[in-house]
């Protein structure tokens, strides 16, 4: 049994084959595939529609020649094989849009048949070609899609943006979906689905070189700008590094003249701690000498506070020592005025004689006690002496 | 399954008053079966998207985009349903030379079970786009609702269709 290849080519939509042409020795059969479907057409009438199954017997062999020669099958046997799974048409379009400028690109439909539509496809194996192929369908819808579809949603964008607008390509899938369905529902086509693919227009052609040269534009902006940035940056690093060149440098004189200011520094401080030897040493001998010094100067005041003392002393007991004498001679006085009086002898005379003989005696007295010189003496070193010392307390110098 | 069990006479029942011919997959005739509902859930679901499209159409033209919108998307999700379903898995038949497993009667109940269940949902699917359409017809009610409920009613006939293959699937090892 022979397999009967309907289709030849992925572009053959259907084919309305001639039973009486195929006839051949042995039998024929057909395999239908889910997406194919085979429509009978026996003596004028549509027959069984298949689709699913092992088409046997479809044409040649014995028993269909007996059949025939006896007259007991049909006279005219025709078959009509279509596919009926989705299949994707691209219709070529040029048109404008509403402000003039010229739209082209492709309808891209696809299309898909029922099972009770194939016999549908008679209508256009009335007048065409016994197989329908996707070029010749094309040419079939191409201007009604055109005229319905096309050219009225171009009239209504506004903008060569407005292509690619979702709403446009929604707007023209109902268009087609309204529009269409007369043409296809007669050629037995059911509309899945209808989108338009539109080229660039002009003017889209030209805002592409205009971001094109933009982006070039930017780019060499931005390699200008990295390049002087990196520039910079050498500038800056270059700048940073003779910085602490520089700093090093200056580090390492500082630490020189450090290092050679500490040496100093060390012989300054050996020098320091000499002289603070020698002044201490120095300062002793002095503070021995002004301890000498004041020994001496207590010596002296101890000395002169003895010779005062003594002097007091002195002079106390020439006190006393008058003033007894001035009692025992105003007792002696008085009991001889008392023995005067009693013997009727004080007389005026008498009395002149005892005051002149009492003043002279006072006189006598006064010549004794101030026989001492009192007048006051300088040292060679400004201090005042008193009478009767025999040193300067100050420096200690003898005084003559 | 050479007689069909009691449990499940009402399912296929419920099916053959949809699809005549029906039987349950008794032997020998598990392909047609398959096919006959498979059939069945696409003619209903274009019946559902016949409704949609007669919603779209007065929506878009009158200017109401919303429940075109949705209307739209409820045709979308018709033809991926009527698509999944063209496309789904059949098998069980030649068990014993393809290497699958015989089917047992017990993954024949669930499978009729199940074919009663979508096949009541798809026809809810159809009552609510009826409804849809007559909404807008007679202005009374909120059509976008009931447009949106019908999408998500064919949503839910794909997942649910979806287990179907689960089922077949499971014959394909032998245990």
């Amino acid at each position: 049994m022979n397999e009967f290849r309907w289709r030849d080519s992925p572009d053959t939509i259907a084919r309305l084959v001639n039973a009486e042409n195929i006839q051949t020795l042995s039998k024929q059969q057909v395999m239908l595939k889910p997406n194919e479907a085979c429509a009978m057409i026996i003596d004028g009438r549509i027959g069984d529609i298949l689709s699913e199954t092992l088409l046997k017997s479809m044409a040649g062999g014995f028993s269909r020649w007996i059949g025939d020669k006896m007259g007991i099958t049909a006279n005219d046997r025709r078959l009509l094989f279509a596919m009926t799974g989705p299949m994707d048409y691209w219709i070529p379009f040029e048109g404008q849009i509403a402000d003039g400028e010229k739209a082209k690109g492709y309808t891209n439909l696809r299309l898909r048949m029922n099972l009770e539509d194939v016999p549908k496809l008679l209508n256009y194996f009335a007048n065409n070609a016994p197989t329908l192929t996707r070029d010749g369908l094309i040419s079939i819808i191409a201007d009604e899609v055109n005229a319905r579809v096309v050219t009225p949603c171009l009239a209504s964008c506004t903008s060569a943006s407005g292509l690619r607008d979702a709403s446009f390509l929604e707007r023209f899938e109902m268009t087609a979906e309204s529009e269409m369905r007369n043409l296809l529902s007669n050629l037995g086509f059911t509309l899945l689905k209808a989108f338009p693919i539109t080229n660039p227009t002009d003017m889209e052609l030209v805002q592409k070189h205009r971001a094109a040269v933009q982006a070039k534009t930017a780019g060499t902006e931005a390699n200008v700008e990295a390049q002087l940035a990196h520039y910079a940056q050498t500038e800056a690093l270059t700048i940073s590094r003779i910085e602490l060149e520089t700093n090093v440098a200056r580090a390492k004189a500082r630490g020189q003249v450090t290092i050679e200011l500490e040496a100093e520094l060390k012989d300054v401080r050996a020098k320091e701690a000499n002289w603070e030897a020698e002044r201490n040493h120095e300062r002793g001998k002095m503070e021995l000498r002004v301890d000498e010094a004041d020994a001496k100067t207590k010596r002296a005041m101890d000395m002169f506070a003895e010779v005062q003392g003594r002097k007091s002393n002195r002079i106390a007991n020439q006190q006393n020592f008058q003033n007894q004498r001035m009692e025992n001679q105003n007792d002696f006085q008085t009991k001889m005025m008392e023995m005067a009086a009693d013997n009727g002898a004080l007389t005026a005379e008498v009395m002149q004689e005892f005051l002149r003989q009492q003043t002279a005696q006072k006189a006598v007295d006064g010549a004794g006690s101030e026989s001492v010189n009192n007048s006051p003496k300088v040292c060679s070193c400004g201090t005042g002496l008193s009478p009767g010392w025999k040193a300067c307390p100050s420096c200690g110098t003898p005084i003559a | 399954m050479i007689g069909t069990p009691l449990d499940i006479l009402p399912y296929v029942r419920g099916v053959q008053l949809i699809l005549v011919g029906y039987n349950g997959y008794t032997k020998g005739s598990r392909l047609e079966n398959d096919k006959m509902v498979r059939e069945e859930i696409t003619r209903a679901t274009t019946r559902v998207r016949s409704h949609m499209q007669n919603v779209f159409d007065s929506q878009f033209k009158g200017g109401n985009v919303d429940v075109a919108r949705a209307a739209k998307q409820c045709m979308e999700e018709c033809d991926y349903l009527i698509e999944d379903v063209a496309k789904a898995v059949s098998g069980m038949e030649h068990a014993f030379l393809s290497g699958q497993r015989s089917p047992t009667n017990k993954d024949l109940k669930k499978l009729i079970k199940h074919d009663n269940e979508v096949i009541e949902m798809v026809t809810k699917g159809v009552n609510l786009a009826n409804s849809s359409e007559h909404s807008i017809a007679t202005e009374e009610g909120n059509s976008k609702q009931i447009v949106m409920q019908t999408t998500q009613m064919i949503s839910s006939c794909r997942g649910f269709f979806a287990e179907r293959t689960r089922v077949l699937a499971g014959l394909k090892q032998k245990k």
